[in-house]
Formats: structure tokens, C-alpha cells, sequence
């Protein structure tokens, strides 16, 4: 008698989860295309100092409003033109990735904290407090947040800081209502009861039964609300409430280059046009993160 | 793959008797969480502003010496402490009477029944925009998940939100007013005023909606009961249209509720590029100029309206859902 | 089917493309469309502390007098002589046979009523400073009036030229301040046709507008005053055709405005001075640099005002040394020049004692890119300005509580050509004042109160040259203003930043 060869292990029991995970996010194009570009602005942002031809805060009045390369009347001290005080742009750009990345980053950071706490508590406790969550977040959403900002700029004034704080401090609205309803739906599977029935202590089941479950919507939600908060920056900018000058902030350069809309338009577009992708390559990771990740996928 | 039974079928096992009560008490308690809410945005706002500027110097104007100051002071009552001040305005506030405008010098309520219209009118007509573009897109992104329509409908929709919104609204005015004079780059005479600002502001809700449309359909396309719906035979058009739209809709309707209420605040940016004169603006300026008075109406109008939007939208999310009203 | 139906969809919306409601094009029905970037708060002259209410006043109201531009002689408007009974005490002669837009005839009891009733405090006029110094106004007859003033007051003609609009006394008193925000009613060569507040105001064309006054009859039928605080939105308005007048362009926008075929653009030097306004005094105690001599000194040098002048500020504006506008009685620029010297500028701070300079909050409101400019400056000699931009008022507060170390101030004067309304407001011992020097108050309160000009122009020149010496403030530049209209305009601008429709035409 013959038997046909028994194949190796692994083609038996099939590809593992770790290798599939790999697997999709290697082939989900438009994760794969946002991770990219995240990946090449960051590298411009931390290679700033060494990329930049001048000090991003010099200023050079005679050198004012030089137009970029692809003019004829350009001049290579400034490849990318100059602003309207002649800082240099080129060097503005890759100084002001930095700073729209942080803002991006710790907003998220201070944002998802908050709001995934309290989405998290409301979730799985349920009842009363629950009720104080949500109250809370409608309480949220009914404040004008220009109104928050314009208070705090009022008595700190604006800056880099204030900036983070006032957008971490109030976008994690979202967060809370995606954190709440994620932990909802999880709340009743088995293990969590299981968990509790061995008397694991709450701060426990929260961490390491819950969190892990849900990290994946976190991770989608926080990659919006950093394309968001970048966004809401140039906002603030616009109204005069978010990041003082000289800071090179990406926000900031398209609020100042809005003056000069008509004769110089290079001024706001390309702050503009770094914005756009960034957010862009933002949005797409959080939809591969979120597609890659789905539930219906596993 | 989930199993959920349509929300219908199991009021319809509760009787509908429980549903009425069930029904009364859910909008009771939602009512009296509106209230609340209300009332104590009206007072944080009271505080937060008189951390952003002292009134009665914005009063005073520019050649205010200290003593008039003063005096100004204590005519309008601004010695008294903050929570008299709340009360008082409050009270008053309950009977309509918003009092004077510091700037203008003329009834709240007047200034800001004249500027009401083209806020409406701005935000009703950039959520049907939304409405009418978002939702289509995500149907047909959902019935062909991950295609080349799937991802440039998604690419479509992120478009526009991934440039600040006065930029979008300056490029708008760019082309189609300065090179091409079609379009007119300010106020609200006419309907082709409209035009652009309604592009601006409804492009912010498009991905929400889009995304929502399409995560929700999906959903209920891969569900049992849509399974078994077509392997009884019956047409993929009415399946789509009557059972998985209506089931798909419910999120989107408390999604576009909320943007409505987002895009009140969102739209002080674009009604100060495209000088509109409407209640963002209204506010805005307001808070510049330390107008308290305004202020103070139009956060508790716009808490009011939105809190209203999402109390529609829980009830009706409530009746078309029951669970919901247990938590 | 959908290519026809596709078809018939483009027909309509270029049908309605083209119906829609036209633009009040210009010359085309005698319309001037003015645009102006701050809401007006209220028509009512003694309401507004906005610039636009100075241009109203003289649109739809007249004074007593009216100032001639070119001379700066006091000419009759509505009183047709007038004379100085003693040094607090002033009798005009009335104009005859004119009429309040509503019919009412003009005569001594709308004086009587007008002055009288805005220079009592209880009726809340916000700007007091402009009518505080009226004692009293008596009816000496149908066409004469005596004006008594609190003190001696030699800027009288000055101020009641600019801002004292005459009200109908009968219409004034029934309708009041409200009233008269929404249905303006006054002699001027323009009458209100419709306000909507915040939003728009139409005038037109008084027809009746007495031919014998200093002003003129007015030529342009209607103007068409919108609001719009977006910069770019006005001049797309203005290159698009839908309006013909705007001001206050930015300098850069304004250079290439001008190549525009169907633009003019026109320059003009304004009043408003621009200066580094330092806490010399220590107001409240905080201890800061500024209140060195050597530091502030330091910083006069540490900028390089002809620089900045000439490549941000531009146009027709002047380097200003002493705080004062040049056309101001009694300003004189015989004072300290703090030249450009980066140099001495380190060389006082370190014997100031910061060799490394320090760090300083500049608030400012205005002209956010000279406040850089002034900021590059500074960091160069070591000097770290963080910029605080924020509104006027929160920034004229802050200062006149002493909170402020530095600001970049600036002051128009409410073009009063007089050096009180400038030096005395800053450094005559009032709230607005830093640096509370005995001797510039006393030099201050004897020229702004003496009426032999040859006194009032020594010792506002003693309290300028201490000014200086002290360097209490910087004066840095005067504004430049750039104003942009249709080709089919005759306009002119004058330095007094206020724009007289009357005196324009169509070409």
C-alpha cells in the first residue's frame, strides 16, 4: 500500500495569524502607499537640520518673497523661494514637518488617552456610569471649541504647547463613543465574564482582556484624529489662535501664505500640498489599518 | 459572520404596548439630559469668556479712560460676581429676552434673527450635498468592496478633507470668480452665493458619511438574514433598497445629525471667507470684541440646536432599535 | 436618453448661470461698491470707534466746520463765521436755508441739542475725549450759538472739524442712538437709503446738498457699503468686477494690484504712526528690562528702520523719530535719532547688565509681519521677543494695567492734527501713559491747555525732546495705505485716511 507524502506541518495547519496579518497589510495597497509616505516625511523631519540650506527662523528682508526654482527669477539661496520676512521655505518645510508631525503625534497621544479611558470605563461598567460618560461627551460636542481656544489663547496666549494641550484636551470625543461601543459589543464574550468569575481585579481585565481586543480601533481612530488635529492647527492658524510665528509650523505657513494668495500663490501651496499628503497618507493607513484588521477578515 | 435580527422583529415580539411606554420614558430621560446638558453648556461658556477678555473695556472702545471703565462697570452690572451674572442672564435668556448687544447696541435677539437665515440655509444645504454625494458613493463602494470604484470613491471623499477649509474656500473663489467670473465670491443675495460655500463646508462630512454608508451596508450584506433573502430568490435591487438601505441608514442618521451640528462651528471659517454674514461669523467676531451678551445667545442657540439634532437622533434610533433604550 | 438628458441639465444651469442677479456694476448704474473689512458696531456717529464711522460723518452729516486739506485753514460748513469771544468761550454764526435729509430745517436748536446732549456723560458717547471738553452750548438766536468749554482748549476748531456731526434735534430725541443706527438723518451731501447692521449700508446722493458748502455737491448716485473681513475675498470682489473701492490692501497685493489693467491703485501716507510702546515706568512693579534707559536705547538701535521701511512698510510712508505725525501742531523732529548700530545696541545691554541679552513677551495687533521684522531684529543683539498678537482692546488693556513690557503700537490720532491727540494722550500722565515723567506731564498739561501757539509749541517741544532722550517709546514708521478701485473712478486719497465720496466722479 501507498501513502501519498504527508506534507510538512506548516502547509497543514496553514499560514499562522502573524504571517496572514503580514501577508494583507503587505498587499492592502493603500496602507501600503500611506505607510510610505509617512515613512518619507518622517525621514525629511528628522533629517531636518542636516537637509535644511539655512536656519528656518533667519530672517533676510532684502531676500523677501524670492519665488521657487521653477520660476525664471529664482535664485538658489532659496530653491523653494522665500516667505515674506525671507526666511527660507525649503528650510520651513522640512523644520515644519517636525512640528506638524509632533502636534499630529501628542495630540493623538493626549486625545486617545483621555477618550479611550473614558470609553473604555463607560463600556464595560455600563449603568450609571456610563450615563456620566456620555453626558459628558455630549457636554463636549455642544462646546464650541473656538470658544475654548480663544479662552486659553486669551490668558496663556498662542503657542506650540497651548496648541497641543487645547486640541488634545478636547478631540477625544471620538475615541470615547468608538472605545465605548468596541468594549460594548466585546463586554459579554466569554472571557470577560471568565475573568471575572477568577477574580481578576478591574484594572486587569481592562488592560489585558479588553485593550488588546480593541487596539485595533484605537489605532484606526487615533490615525484620523492626527490627520484631524493637524488640520484643526491650520484652523487655529487661520483664526490666529494656534502657533506664533517664526515657528515653521506647516498649519501656520498656509495661514501666512493666504496673504499673498494672488501674486505668490507658491506660499500657500506648497505648505499646502506637504498638508494634503500628510493627512492623505494618514487617512490611508487608518483605512488599511482598519481593513487589514477587520473582524470580518479574520 | 454576525447574526442580528432586524431590529423590527423584535419590537414586534415585545408587543407594542411596551414599546409605547418603553418609548415615552427613553425620550423623557432624553429630554431631561438635553435640558441639563443645555444649561450647564451656557454656563461654562459664561466662564470661559470672561476668562477671554474683560467686557466692559470692550465696551469702553478705544479712547476709554480707566474712570469710564469703571463706571461702564457698574452700569451694566459687571462688578457683581460670575454666577449672579449667569443667573441673571439666564433668567432672562428663558424669556427670550437676550439683552443688548455691546457692540451694536441693538436686541440680541434682533441681530441674531437677522443672521439665523444664512446659517440654515448654509448648513441645511451642505448636509443634503453630503447627503447626495456620501451616500450613493458608499452604497456602490460597498457592493464592490476593495475595487478601483471602492478605493477612489474612498480617495474622493478624503480629498477634500485633507485641506484646511479656508484654503479650499480661497481656491474655489480663485477659479471660479477671479478666472473664470461665474460664480459670485461673496455675501448671500442669490442662490449661486451658495454655491461654493455649500461645496467647502459639505465636503467635511463626506468621508463620515461615505464611511458609514459603507461599513453599515457591508454589514448587512454579509448578515443572515440578506442571505437568506436571496437565496429565496427575490431580486438583488429590492434586497438593496428596501431592507439593507434601511437597516445601513440608521448610523447615518445620527452621523449626519452630529456633522450638522459640527458644521455650525465649522462654518465661522468659511462664512468669514465668504462673508457670509450668518451666526458663526456672528459668534466669532463677537468673542473678538468681547460682545458677551451675543456670544453667550448664539453658544446657547447652537448647544440648542445640536443638542435637539442629537436627541431626534437617539429617538429615532431608539424606535427604530430597541435595544438602545435599555442602556 | 442620458446623453440628451445630460445636454438638457447643462442648458439650465448656464441658463441660470446667467440670469442670476447681476452685480451693481460700477459706473454702469452710478454705484460705487465700497468694501470695508470691520463690521460698523452703529451708523450713529457718536457710536462707532471705527475708522469707517469718521468717513460716515463726513458723508452723512456736516459740522460746524469743515478743515481744508490743502491750507488746513477751519472752513465755515454749517456755521458760516465764527470767532473766540475769550480764551473758553466761542460764538458761531449759523448757515441759512439748509435742510435734514427728512425736511426738518437746520437751525441753532439742532446745535443746541446735539452738543449739548453728546457731552453729557450719561448718555454714554463712547469716544468721551471727543466731547468731554464741551462745558456748554446756549441758543443766542435762530442762527447763533455760544460754545463755552471746560478749560482752555485750543484744539476746539480742530476737534469739532472732524468729529461733531450736527443731529436733527426733534428726529434725534425721538428716535435716539437706535434709531439713528438704522435710519441715519443728517444735512450731508449723503443720505441714508437702507442699513442693515453688520451687513451693509446704501446712500445715496443728497440732491438737495447745500452747493455753497466747503464739501461740494456730491456726483456719484449711490454708494454701496459691504462689509467683508477676508482680505482675499475683497480683492477678488475687486479683480472680478462686483466691487469698485477697496482700501487698507496689503503693500505686496497692493505692487501687483497695480499692473491690473482695469485697477488703479493709490498710496497715501496716513497718521497712524507705528511704535515700540515700553513700561518705563514700572507700572505695576514687575521689574523688566524696558525700565533701563540703557535697554531701550539698545533697542532703538538694535533696529534697522530704514530697512524694514523700505521693503515691508514701502509706499508712501515716512520714518517717524518723534512721537508725534509731522502735520501735528506742535510736533517737531528736532529730537534724539536712534540710527542703526547693532553694535552700540550689545555694547548698552551689556552695561545694562544682560551681556546675553533676555527674553521678552512684544504684543502687538497690527501688522504681524513688521512685528517680525522688528523681532528679527532683536534676536540679533541677543533680545529673544516672543510675539503676543492679539485684539486691540485686549492689548490696550493689558498695557494700561502695566502688564505689557513691549508692544507695537500704533495710534492714527483720530486725525486730529494736533499734537494733543498724540503726545498728550501717550505721556501726559493718562491711563494710556508708561512712562509718568513730572516733567513731560507738566510740559504736556501747559501746551495742550495754552492758547498762545508759540507756548504750546515750546513746551511740547521741551516734553518731545525728553520723550525722545528717555526713549519712552520708539517711534518706528508712519502706515502706509494703499487703496484699489475701478478705472472708471476719480477718487484721491488723502493722508488723513478718510475717504471723501463726496469729491469723487465717474470718469
Amino acid at each position: 500500500m501507498e501513502f501519498p507524502p504527508i506534507p510538512p506541518v506548516e502547509e497543514i495547519l496553514g499560514p499562522s495569524p502573524g504571517q496572514l496579518l503580514r501577508r494583507r497589510i503587505f498587499t492592502h495597497k493603500g496602507l501600503m502607499i500611506g505607510g510610505i509616505i509617512l515613512a518619507v516625511i518622517l525621514f525629511f523631519a528628522l533629517l531636518a537640520p542636516v537637509l535644511s540650506p539655512q536656519d528656518p527662523y533667519a530672517q533676510s528682508l532684502t531676500t523677501r518673497l524670492s519665488k521657487p526654482f521653477w520660476h525664471a527669477e529664482s535664485t538658489w539661496k532659496h530653491p523653494l523661494g522665500s516667505d515674506h520676512v525671507g526666511r527660507d521655505y525649503l528650510s520651513r518645510l522640512l523644520y515644519g514637518a517636525r512640528i506638524s508631525l509632533l502636534i499630529g503625534f501628542c495630540v493623538a497621544l493626549i486625545s486617545g488617552v483621555i477618550g479611550t479611558a473614558l470609553g473604555i470605563v463607560a463600556g464595560y461598567f455600563g449603568g450609571r456610569v456610563d450615563m456620566v460618560i456620555t453626558f459628558i461627551i455630549t457636554l463636549r460636542l455642544s462646546i464650541p471649541f473656538v470658544l475654548v481656544a480663544v479662552a486659553v489663547v486669551g490668558i496663556v496666549g498662542g503657542s506650540l504647547k497651548v496648541v497641543v494641550i487645547v486640541l488634545g484636551l478636547l478631540l477625544w470625543n471620538r475615541y470615547a463613543v468608538v472605545m465605548r461601543s468596541a468594549t460594548q459589543q466585546i463586554r459579554n464574550q466569554d472571557y470577560i465574564p471568565a475573568a471575572e468569575a477568577v477574580g481578576c481585579s478591574t484594572t486587569r481585565i481592562l488592560l489585558s482582556e479588553i485593550m488588546p481586543n480593541i487596539v485595533n480601533n484605537l489605532v484606526v481612530v487615533a490615525t484620523l484624529e492626527m490627520a484631524n488635529a493637524i488640520l484643526l492647527e491650520a484652523a487655529l492658524s487661520f483664526l490666529g489662535l494656534g502657533v506664533q510665528p517664526p515657528t515653521p509650523s506647516w498649519g501656520l505657513m498656509v495661514a501666512e501664505g493666504k496673504d499673498f494668495l494672488f501674486f505668490e500663490p507658491w506660499l500657500i501651496t506648497i505648505p499646502g500640498v506637504a498638508l494634503f499628503v500628510l493627512v492623505l497618507a494618514i487617512n490611508l493607513l487608518g483605512d488599511g489599518v482598519r481593513d487589514v484588521t477587520a473582524p470580518e477578515n479574520r | 459572520m454576525k447574526a442580528r435580527p432586524l431590529a423590527r422583529d423584535r419590537a414586534f415580539s415585545q408587543g407594542s404596548n411596551r414599546r409605547g411606554t418603553g418609548m415615552l420614558i427613553y425620550t423623557l430621560k432624553r429630554l431631561a439630559l438635553a435640558v441639563v446638558v443645555t444649561l450647564v453648556v451656557s454656563a461654562l461658556s459664561f466662564g470661559l469668556l470672561y476668562l477671554s477678555g474683560d467686557p466692559a473695556a470692550a465696551i469702553g472702545g478705544e479712547a476709554a479712560t480707566d474712570a469710564d471703565i469703571a463706571n461702564i462697570r457698574n452700569i451694566y452690572g459687571l462688578d457683581r460676581p460670575i454666577y449672579i451674572q449667569y443667573l441673571n442672564w439666564i433668567g432672562k435668556a428663558l424669556q427670550g429676552d437676550f439683552g443688548m448687544s455691546y457692540y451694536f447696541r441693538l436686541p440680541v435677539s434682533q441681530i441674531m434673527a437677522a443672521r439665523v437665515p444664512a446659517t440654515l440655509i448654509l448648513g441645511c444645504s451642505a448636509i443634503v450635498f453630503a447627503l447626495i454625494f456620501s451616500i450613493p458613493l458608499g452604497v456602490m463602494a460597498a457592493i464592490r468592496p476593495n475595487s478601483w470604484v471602492d478605493r477612489t470613491a474612498l480617495f474622493l471623499s478624503v480629498m477634500g478633507q485633507a485641506m484646511p477649509s479656508f484654503w479650499l474656500g480661497l481656491m474655489l473663489i480663485v477659479v471660479f470668480s477671479v478666472w473664470l467670473p461665474l460664480l459670485p465670491p461673496s455675501g448671500t443675495e442669490g442662490w449661486e452665493y451658495f454655491v461654493m460655500p455649500t461645496i467647502v463646508l459639505g465636503y467635511f462630512a463626506m468621508p463620515a458619511i461615505m464611511r458609514l454608508t459603507r461599513a453599515g451596508m457591508m454589514e448587512v450584506l454579509a448578515s443572515d438574514y440578506i442571505r437568506t433573502a436571496r437565496a429565496k430568490g427575490l431580486l438583488p435591487g429590492s434586497i438593496l433598497f428596501k431592507h439593507a438601505l434601511r437597516n445601513a441608514v440608521i448610523p447615518v442618521v445620527s452621523v449626519s445629525a452630529v456633522q450638522f451640528g459640527f458644521m455650525l462651528g465649522g462654518s465661522i471659517v468659511i462664512e468669514t471667507v465668504f462673508a457670509i454674514q450668518g451666526m458663526g461669523y456672528l459668534a466669532w467676531e463677537s468673542i473678538k470684541r468681547s460682545d458677551f451678551p451675543t456670544v453667550q445667545a448664539v453658544i446657547l442657540v447652537f448647544a440648542v440646536i445640536y443638542i435637539v439634532l442629537t436627541l431626534l437622533a437617539d429617538l429615532l434610533n431608539g424606535w427604530l432599535d430597541p435595544r438602545i433604550r435599555v442602556t | 436618453m442620458s446623453r440628451k438628458f445630460s445636454l438638457f441639465w447643462m442648458i439650465v444651469l448656464f441658463a441660470l448661470i446667467l440670469t442670476a442677479s447681476p452685480a451693481g456694476a460700477g459706473k454702469a448704474n452710478d454705484t460705487l461698491n465700497i468694501l470695508h473689512e470691520i463690521e460698523l458696531s452703529s451708523v450713529d456717529n457718536y457710536f462707532n470707534t471705527d475708522r469707517w464711522g469718521v468717513v460716515l460723518c463726513h458723508l452723512l452729516w456736516d459740522s460746524l466746520l469743515y478743515r481744508d486739506l490743502k491750507t488746513g485753514e477751519y472752513k465755515p460748513n454749517l456755521a458760516t463765521s465764527w470767532k473766540f469771544v475769550d480764551s473758553k468761550t466761542m460764538e458761531f454764526d449759523l448757515r441759512q436755508g439748509v435742510n435734514f435729509h427728512n425736511g426738518d430745517e437746520f437751525d441753532a436748536d439742532d446745535v443746541v441739542y446735539t452738543l449739548n446732549w453728546v457731552s453729557d456723560p450719561k448718555n454714554g458717547v463712547k469716544t468721551q475725549n471727543n466731547v468731554n471738553w464741551i462745558e456748554k452750548c446756549e441758543k443766542l438766536g435762530k442762527y447763533k450759538v455760544r460754545l463755552k468749554t471746560k478749560r482752555n482748549f485750543p484744539a476746539a476748531a480742530e476737534y469739532i472739524a472732524g468729529v461733531m456731526a450736527i443731529y436733527p434735534h426733534k428726529y434725534y430725541a425721538k428716535v435716539g442712538p437706535e434709531g439713528m443706527a438704522t435710519k441715519p438723518v443728517g444735512t450731508g451731501p449723503y443720505k441714508g437709503v437702507e442699513v442693515v447692521p453688520g451687513k451693509s449700508i446704501t446712500l445715496a446722493k443728497n440732491e438737495n446738498y447745500f452747493a455753497a458748502g466747503p464739501k461740494g455737491k456730491p456726483s456719484i448716485g449711490k454708494l454701496h457699503i459691504r462689509f467683508i473681513s477676508e482680505v482675499n475675498t475683497q480683492i477678488a470682489e475687486l479683480m472680478s468686477g462686483r466691487a469698485d473701492w477697496i482700501w487698507r490692501v496689503p503693500q505686496d497685493q497692493a505692487e501687483k494690484m497695480a499692473k491690473m489693467p482695469k485697477i488703479t491703485v493709490e498710496t497715501a501716507d496716513t497718521m497712524r504712526v507705528f511704535f515700540l510702546h515700553f513700561d518705563a515706568a514700572n507700572k505695576k512693579g514687575r521689574n523688566s528690562p524696558v525700565n533701563k534707559l540703557k535697554v531701550r536705547q539698545a533697542i532703538g538701535h538694535a533696529i534697522d528702520k530704514a530697512t524694514i521701511q523700505k521693503t515691508l512698510v514701502k509706499g508712501a510712508s515716512r520714518i517717524i523719530h518723534s512721537a508725534c505725525y509731522p502735520s501735528q501742531f506742535g510736533c517737531t523732529d528736532d529730537v534724539v535719532k536712534y540710527e542703526y548700530d547693532p553694535a552700540k545696541a550689545k555694547k548698552l545691554l551689556a552695561e545694562a547688565g544682560y551681556p546675553n541679552g533676555f527674553e521678552i513677551d512684544f504684543y502687538g495687533w497690527r501688522n504681524r509681519p513688521e512685528m517680525e521684522a522688528v523681532m528679527g531684529y532683536l534676536n540679533t543683539v541677543g533680545i529673544k521677543a516672543k510675539i503676543q498678537y492679539l485684539t486691540y482692546a485686549a492689548v490696550r488693556e493689558k498695557i494700561r494695567v502695566g502688564e505689557v513690557d513691549m508692544a507695537h503700537n500704533n495710534w492714527g490720532s483720530f486725525s486730529i492734527h494736533d499734537a494733543s491727540a498724540f503726545t498728550g494722550n501717550f505721556f501726559g500722565g493718562t491711563t494710556d501713559d508708561n512712562a509718568r515723567d513730572p516733567d513731560v506731564i507738566k510740559w504736556l498739561e501747559i501746551a495742550d491747555t495754552s492758547v498762545d501757539p508759540e507756548v504750546r509749541k515750546k513746551n511740547y517741544s521741551s516734553a518731545l525732546q525728553r520723550v525722545a532722550e528717555q526713549a519712552y517709546c520708539i517711534p518706528l514708521w508712519s502706515s502706509n495705505m494703499n487703496y484699489a478701485y475701478t478705472k472708471d473712478l476719480n477718487f484721491s486719497a488723502q493722508p488723513d485716511e478718510i475717504p471723501r465720496f463726496f469729491n469723487s466722479s465717474w470718469k
